[in-house]
């Protein structure tokens, strides 16, 4: 997508490694990572279990244990470098700027207060103009515009029955509601951008065809970034514009959601499609041997070469660099360096 | 076609919500109401729905480990509903499970050796000086090395960790076994190992399954026929192949327009089934789904429909499904 290209991104990773001290040395959860994000656009994370992915996201807004991580590279987000800032001002950034939504929605939601108390308080914080302007135009006290505000957020996520839903505990909705409710909240302070940490992989999937429809329309409308977080290549297929692929603490392969699933480069990326389950097939799955490497002490060179098909001697020895890094489709692996070299 | 293995009639598992002060019920968690299915020597029968159906409860009332409220189970023909926990024993080596979260499943205080060991001594046939042997025939069963016996689980994957629940689950030389959702946590590499392995154990041991998923795209690869539940009933049963290209009920029509598929060329997935899942406690009339479905009339309301059969082990419970059928209404959108 050149148009997307040309666009001054909104967010950009550069080089991010982060690595925590432990019993047993400094593992090194994320090494160089390197993405952007471009406003509007869905960018997918996929890959499997423990590959950092939700570090990955974490770390932009710092909610990772902070006493034993240490980080490096830069994030910049409008003009600053998240890294950089402290506590007291990244305060400002969460929630408002990049806001996040997790895997469970229920537990993600204070248990002892109601729905309607924990978006009111919401509402105070961001849309104070929105409120004095109720207020105003229609002669009602603040409560009231407070509560129209929230049923009408409400309802744009697809909730019905809002004055109920206001009233009642976390643990009184089911999970597609809790879910939409969180996305309402997410979406308050319009946010630049949306990181969705596996928000749906605890729903059905019909509630899931919901919410990720609705989460699309939001970004198309409202010119949110999305970063999507997820294990389920299905998803990363239907609603996201571009693909990124992880594997143990790398971006190993990152393109255009047609170019990812149609010509893989990477052969962890080949792997991961072929091991999909799909509707209409019969034949025995194929899988990618061996297991996730162990962090605290992984593979010398590329990471992925003792699990790999084609690995070649410079594998063992040499870290991959991205080929193609900032065009549309690039890629970390030996194979197409050799190649490009001749 | 083989003789039926288990044989359910009409079962329900009603369990209690509300008590009054004398301990009498006046409300019932309708988990599984009236269900009947037959599953066949040697197949493996595929249980999709929603969380809440009633599906991992169904497992476990046929594997007695759920209060049955009426209805009949039979196993091998013969009728087991009514024996009680001393009475059931002998039947117990024969009838297994498999459950999701495999960490959360194996005792960690335990050796694999012991954990298999105590699933062999349920078998009184086998000596206790054979324990040790036939663990090491069960791990090479299951692909891992015999020397892992002496570890604890926590020192495996997840994968190898399913491996084990697997291999105990085999210790006993069960006939049938009850997956319930045993690949759900796991990535879809290790999944599709797991699965592989599943369908090569079953050809070699004849092995009867139950594999109760809510992933309906692994279905396929592993089962014979499926079942598709929905808020407590069973709506329709067909052959694996045939249900998700030619689906006869529209519960299940929609369930497959929801799943995402990963190929972004096929982009107008994901139809949007309107509604909630209905409440247990007071589930709708009629037939259970019509206050979701977009073809229900005045007599999906009121009627209940009868499980019509289209084949032999094929049948749907729906009122319109031969002129939907016949209208197209059910055919897959996104091949068009």
């Amino acid at each position: 997508m050149s148009s997307k290209t040309q666009q001054e991104p909104i967010l950009s990773v550069q080089d991010l490694t982060v690595s925590f001290e432990g019993s047993r040395g400094v593992v090194r959860i994320l090494e160089g990572i390197d993405f952007t994000l471009y406003p509007g656009e869905v960018l997918a994370l996929v890959g499997e279990t423990g590959c950092g992915k939700s570090v990955t996201a974490k770390s932009l807004l710092d909610l990772i244990p902070q006493l034993s991580r240490q980080r490096t590279g830069r994030v910049s987000f409008d003009g600053t470098d998240l890294l950089k800032l402290s506590n007291r001002e990244l305060i400002r950034v969460r929630g408002r700027s990049i806001a996040m939504i997790f895997q469970n929605p229920q537990s993600s939601i204070n248990p002892v207060f109601t729905l309607g108390e924990q978006i009111f308080r919401l509402i105070r914080m961001y849309l104070q103009d929105a409120i004095d302007q109720i207020c105003k135009q229609q002669n009602l006290k603040q409560k009231t515009a407070i509560g129209l505000i929230a049923k009408e957020k409400l309802v744009e996520v697809g909730l019905t029955e809002t004055d109920r839903l206001l009233k009642s505990y976390a643990h009184e909705v089911s999970g597609g509601m809790a879910q939409r409710y969180k996305i309402a909240l997410a979406l308050l302070s319009s946010p630049e951008i949306l990181i969705a940490d596996e928000a749906t992989s605890a729903l059905d999937v019909t509630v899931q065809a919901h919410i990720l429809k609705l989460l699309k329309k939001m970004s198309q409308k409202t010119g949110t970034a999305i970063l999507f977080i997820t294990h389920d290549l299905g998803i990363a297929a239907q609603i996201c514009d571009r693909v990124a692929v992880m594997y143990s603490g790398r971006i190993v392969e990152i393109g255009n959601t047609m170019d990812i699933f149609q010509k893989p480069l990477h052969p962890y990326t080949r792997g991961l499609l072929e091991a999909v389950p799909r509707l209409g097939e019969k034949d025995p799955l194929r899988f990618i041997s061996g297991m996730i490497p162990d962090l605290s002490n992984p593979p010398q060179g590329c990471r992925f070469h003792p699990r790999c098909d084609h690995r070649m001697a410079i594998c063992r020895t040499q870290k991959p660099i991205y080929k193609n890094k900032n065009g549309d489709h690039a890629v970390a692996c030996h194979l197409y360096n050799a190649k490009a070299a001749g | 076609m083989p003789g039926a293995l288990i044989n359910i009639e009409n079962i329900k598992t009603y369990f209690p919500q509300k008590k009054t002060m004398t301990g009498k019920v006046t409300a019932w968690i309708r988990a599984v109401d009236g269900v009947t299915l037959k599953i066949f020597t040697g197949e493996c029968l595929g249980l999709v729905g929603e969380s809440g159906c009633g599906k991992s409860t169904l497992g476990r009332t046929i594997l007695k480990l759920a209060p049955l409220k009426s209805g009949n189970i039979r196993f091998n023909g013969k009728e087991i509903q009514h024996l009680d926990d001393r009475g059931f024993q002998p039947f117990r080596p024969k009838m297994q499970m498999v459950f999701q979260d495999p960490r959360a499943s194996l005792n960690p205080k335990m050796t694999v050796l012991q954990i298999l060991s105590e699933a062999l001594a349920i078998c009184p046939e086998i000596d206790k000086k054979q324990y040790a042997q036939r663990a090491t025939e069960l791990m090479n069963m299951v692909d891992l090395r015999p020397e892992h016996l002496f570890r604890y689980p926590h020192e495996f994957s997840g994968g190898q960790q399913q491996r084990i629940c697997i291999a105990r689950a085999l210790a006993t030389q069960p006939e049938f076994l009850v997956f319930d959702e045993a690949t759900s946590a796991l990535d879809v590499s290790v999944q599709a190992q797991i699965i592989n392995l599943m369908a090569d154990l079953q050809k070699r041991l004849n092995l009867t399954y139950l594999f109760i998923s809510h992933d309906l795209s692994i279905m396929e690869h592993i089962c014979q026929r499926v079942a598709v539940m929905y808020a407590g009933r069973v709506m329709e049963i067909q052959d694996a192949d045939a249900l998700f290209a030619s689906p006869r009920h529209p519960y299940t029509k929609a369930l497959r327009d929801a799943v995402p598929i990963a190929d972004p060329t096929k982009k107008d997935g994901m139809a949007i089934l309107k509604g909630e899942v209905p409440s247990l406690l007071n589930p709708p009339g009629g037939c259970r789904f019509h206050p979701r479905c977009p073809h229900a009339t005045h007599r999906c309301k009121n009627e209940v429909p009868e499980a019509d059969l289209v084949k032999s082990g094929n049948w749907v419970c729906c009122h319109y499904h031969k002129t939907l059928w016949k209208k197209g209404f059910l055919e897959n959108e996104r091949n068009k």
